[in-house]
């Protein structure tokens, strides 16, 4: 940039710049608007191949019929991915149901209670859960996880006989373990996100339930939960979209089982598992084919659709904590979020 | 550290990491230990069976020096031969024969050869502590354990078979294939050729709807790995990986009323005395041979008979040739029950002449390849 | 002096009760992260040694395995064109929604496409470059660079993502200072908001190809896998978390102990790279 003179092109105005000089310009702008444009064709080629190749499964069973009628028999051509869809649906939810409580409780400590000093490096630590890749949580899972809980789920399974789902002969790999890993993997994203919220609670509000004389559980009971409540339930759906779609270290752990398990402690099977392990058989037998792309639609779809949810819920929340905030500064916490959801 | 500085230093490593291996690469020069056949560097890829994946690993380490670089991708028996049928790999290892619908698909693109490679027993491995191998067996009896029917290891069908083993009361975990298997389709045939309510259940082939609450494992290796981890589990698991790892298994009555177990030469008796239809296509399950094994399986190296016109390039297509050739001189002798030998059956010679000169009709668009 | 009102014996109870709850999350949040290194370093470093890392798997059935070298430097290869493809691309895009859509409706469909990109499972993404360039023999069969394809279309949305938000943290003042000083749109772009921006979309782009780097998924129907080594991306190749995948399920405890090692190994690189995006981070003007 010149420093000696503030005008360019030989005393010129700017405004006067000929045609060829505003060349790079037009370059830059029609450039990026075709590569952005480029990446819109190529999501929407997806998408349209994607249901383009499901559709001689879901034509031949119906949409309904493929999404939840548990009769998965490839060697009969005759697939309804019920079971598959019952357990990507119930280890999400069992890591929901783990995580989430513990991804907030630690994010609450992290803000609120821990001392100043080992802030930082704790942050890390939980931050660190998300750089371990899925196959090693895979690898980890089978040869650490499955051998030393075996025994403990046994234990439960026998004392808890007479709850329901509970009962039954544990073989190691199950739907639960499959559930515990997912819970370990959403925890950094739900953290990240909660920790992001929490700290954006206006501090008059925390300083008014302590002036009231609230100890501290109260404080963050009466004055951060109810206002982060909208961004960690945003946060917490984020997490189910990323468990819904965790395929390695499911297939690993899962027991792969195209049937609904009659316990917890039960071998299943969920939509990304069956695409890894039998898509390679039915790459060219046309309904085989057709049935796993199904499978992955169904997946994307259900990942859509959560993860929309997810994006409104944290810009309600959002939304109110701008206008609470008073309606100035940048928007808090949307950067952080989204970079956190990015990664 | 600026952020340039950082960059640099990121770039550095990586040109570094380049150079490493670039220098370390291995240059082809072909070694002629005096073996049979000059090979030309080249590079093939094929895919299929686990269950003989060990064999074909071990053959492509051996060939590696002399330039032909073999990529074996044991991802099972169907989709080996599916990859084939879509024209992605040069050749395919199925357990089973071609079955008449891989025929239709793989004729679009030309007629299959099928090249038997050698024999494999599958066993009955388990993981009961304190039982040794030899556990007495028979297809009414596994066949009611994979189908459900039967659910602990003391249960009276499995005790009368082995009066005098103390049998412990666990709950039996079964383990079975949850991909497309060549393995599953030679075990479940001979369950379903022993056990009629198997067969009428379940039935038999490459992928079979197994009852639910059963264990699924990827390829042998993860059936085995989970039979190896879980107490009280049994699965169907290739002989070669039962052995590598010492495992237990039963002892299984064959179709002359003895109770074998599967060792080599348990294995190669199934091969005695086979017929032999004229595309190769054998089958060894249930052999008549009263001394033989009765739960053994062929497997194949199935390739197109005009290799180049079915898409593979020439490099490739003179590549299977050599090595084919290579299995059927010095490959066979590596298979067999000597201590660094591996653990399978080799052909018998007269399968092993039919094999030769099968080889000798392959063709690259019409040339041959010997 | 009005006295704070007196706290009663079980709310105090109740507050120590919580307290320590959340600190056991914390802790809770702790144990499989410890427990994930333990055993990586435990049984992982073992294996650690220079043949591990100068030879390739080797496929033999009796005796030593083989290393990883194949892995390592496929896994290298093939993360860097996915790299190559998606950053470039990624920070374009974001350019683009920054710098000229703002608030359009272009701009918006093109958001909102690129945040549903982010929820397609990895897997998917695999099959979608196989269906489109495997099952049609486009540029031969299993590469190497189609698995970079699927795993760039991983990491695109991430940077895309990461960056916008980069960009729009360049303060507008300082890209109005440049415009009214008579400098064109595109060198205030190259010249003013790119390095500023630069710390950022350096921290987005990495932490974006530590997350490639330990993809699987994308990898099991592009690159199909390969034991010996080869540089040549238009063939099968071998990566990191393809070998580690396969040998898990292996019954031989001598590679079972060897995916031990690789997982170390991929560990150790993608926490590199979180390292360096981490200090890139804090050296940012912006931070």
């Amino acid at each position: 940039m010149e420093a000696h003179t503030p005008v360019i092109g030989g005393g010129r105005s700017a405004l006067e710049r000929s045609p060829l000089a505003r060349l790079p310009d037009r370059v830059l702008k029609w450039g990026l608007i075709g590569i952005a444009g480029g990446v819109l064709v190529l999501i929407a080629y997806f998408f349209v191949r994607l249901i383009g190749e499901s559709t001689l499964a879901l034509d031949r069973f119906g949409v309904l019929g493929f999404t939840f009628h548990n009769r998965w028999l490839p060697s009969r051509l005759v697939f309804g991915a019920g079971a598959m869809v019952f357990g990507t649906v119930v280890t999400s939810a069992i890591a929901l149901v783990i995580g989430v409580p513990v991804a907030v409780g630690a994010a609450l400590y992290l803000t609120e209670l821990c001392p100043r000093r080992a802030r930082y490096p704790l942050t890390i630590l939980v931050d660190l859960l998300a750089a371990v890749p899925s196959v090693v949580y895979g690898l980890w899972g089978v040869y650490v996880l499955i051998p030393k809980l075996k025994p403990v789920e046994q234990w439960f399974a026998n004392t808890f006989h007479f709850l329901p789902y509970v009962a039954g002969h544990v073989a190691g790999p199950s739907i639960f373990i499959a559930g515990l890993i997912l819970a370990i993997m959403i925890l950094p994203i739900v953290s990240a996100i909660s920790r992001e919220v929490i700290s954006t609670v206006p501090p008059e509000h925390k300083e008014a339930a302590l002036a009231l004389g609230a100890t501290r559980w109260e404080m963050i009971r009466m004055s951060i939960l109810p206002y982060a409540r909208p961004g960690i339930t945003g946060g917490a759906m984020l997490g189910l979209g990323r468990a819904l779609g965790e395929t390695i270290a499911v297939v690993l752990v899962i027991g792969d089982d195209p049937a609904i398990p009659h316990a917890i402690f039960g071998q299943g099977y969920s939509l990304a598992a069956v695409i890894a392990n039998e898509f390679g058989e039915g790459q060219n037998v046309p309904i085989y084919r057709s049935a796993m792309l199904a499978c992955g639609l169904v997946l994307f779809v259900l990942t859509l659709f959560v993860n929309g949810f997810a994006r409104a819920y944290v810009l309600r929340g959002e939304r109110k904590m701008f206008a609470a905030a008073g309606g100035g500064g940048t928007q808090p916490g949307e950067s952080e979020v989204e970079a956190a959801m990015g990664v | 550290m600026s952020t340039s500085r950082i960059s640099a230093v990121v770039l550095t490593a990586a040109a570094a990491l380049g150079l490493a291996a670039c220098g370390s690469s291995s240059s082809t020069t072909p070694s002629s230990t005096g073996s049979t056949a000059k090979i030309a560097p080249a590079t093939i890829d094929g895919a299929g069976s686990t269950l003989a994946a060990p064999i074909y690993m071990q053959w492509a380490s051996n060939v590696k020096s002399q330039g032909l670089t073999v990529n074996y991708s044991a991802v099972g028996s169907g989709t080996g031969v599916a990859d084939l049928e879509s024209g992605t790999v040069d050749f395919a290892g199925s357990d089973p024969p071609l079955a008449s619908a891989d025929l239709t698909a793989i004729d679009k693109k030309g007629k299959p050869a099928q090249f038997p490679m050698a024999f494999g027993a599958i066993t009955v491995s388990y993981n009961l502590p304190g039982v040794q191998t030899g556990l007495k067996l028979n297809g009414k009896v596994i066949g009611d354990i994979f189908d459900g029917a039967v659910t602990k290891w003391n249960s009276p069908e499995i005790a009368t078979l082995n009066p005098g083993v103390k049998l412990p009361s666990t709950t039996i975990t079964v383990v079975h294939r949850s991909d497309s298997s060549g393995t599953t389709d030679g075990f479940t045939e001979f369950l379903a050729a022993t056990n009629p309510t198997f067969a009428k259940k379940i039935g038999s082939g490459k992928l079979v709807p197994w009852p639910s609450g059963e264990t699924g494992a990827a390829k042998n290796a993860g059936v085995a790995a989970a039979v190896h981890q879980t107490s009280g589990a049994v699965g169907y698991v290739e002989q070669a990986y039962a052995l590598q790892n010492s495992f237990t298994y039963a002892a299984v009555e064959n179709s002359s009323g003895k109770f074998i177990l599967p060792t080599i030469a348990n294995t190669s008796a199934a091969a005695v005395g086979l017929k032999v239809p004229a595309d190769l296509g054998l089958v060894a399950i249930n052999s008549s041979n009263p001394a033989a094994y009765p739960i053994v399986s062929q497997t194949f190296i199935d390739v197109y008979k005009d290799m180049c016109k079915a898409g593979v390039s020439s490099s490739a297509a003179k590549g299977v040739y050599d090595f084919l050739n290579y299995a059927f001189t010095t490959g066979e002798s590596e298979l067999g029950p000597g201590s660094n030998q591996l653990p399978y059956a080799p052909l018998p010679a007269s399968l092993l002449a039919k094999d030769k000169t099968q080889l000798a009709t392959l063709t690259c668009n019409g040339a041959p390849l010997s | 002096m009005t006295e704070l009102p007196h706290i009663s014996a079980r709310r105090r109870r109740t507050d120590k009760i919580m307290r320590g709850l959340l600190a056991g999350a914390t802790g809770i949040a702790l144990v499989p992260l410890i427990l994930v290194i333990y055993y990586l370093i435990y049984k992982g470093i073992g294996q650690w040694s220079v043949k591990f890392f100068t030879t390739d798997p080797n496929g033999n059935f009796l005796g030593y395995p083989g290393g990883i070298r194949s892995a390592i430097l496929g896994s290298i290869e093939i993360v860097a064109l996915a790299s190559l493809i998606a950053v470039p691309l990624g920070i374009a895009v974001a350019l683009y929604l920054v710098e000229y859509g703002k608030k359009s409706l272009f701009a918006n469909v093109v958001r909102y496409f690129v945040d549903v990109m982010t929820g397609v499972p990895s897997i998917v993404f695999g099959l979608f470059i196989y269906i489109v360039l495997i099952a049609s023999h486009i540029g031969g069969n299993f590469t190497g660079w189609k698995g970079s394809l699927a795993i760039a279309l991983v990491m695109l949305p991430i940077v895309a993502r990461s960056a916008e938000v980069v960009l729009n943290l360049v303060p507008g003042s300082l890209r109005e200072a440049a415009l009214a000083l008579g400098a064109p749109r595109w060198r205030v772009v190259t010249r003013v908001v790119l390095p500023t921006a630069a710390p950022g979309l350096l921290t987005g782009s990495l932490l974006a190809i530590a997350r490639g780097a330990g993809e699987t998924a994308p990898l099991l129907f592009t690159i199909l896998g390969a034991n010996a080594l080869t540089l040549n991306l238009s063939q099968q190749m071998n990566a990191l978390p393809l070998q580690i995948f396969n040998d898990i399920t292996s019954p031989r405890n001598a590679i079972v102990a060897r995916a031990w090692g690789a997982a170390l190994t991929l560990v150790t690189l993608i926490l590199i790279l979180n390292l360096i995006a981490r200090a890139a981070q804090r050296r940012s003007r912006m931070a």
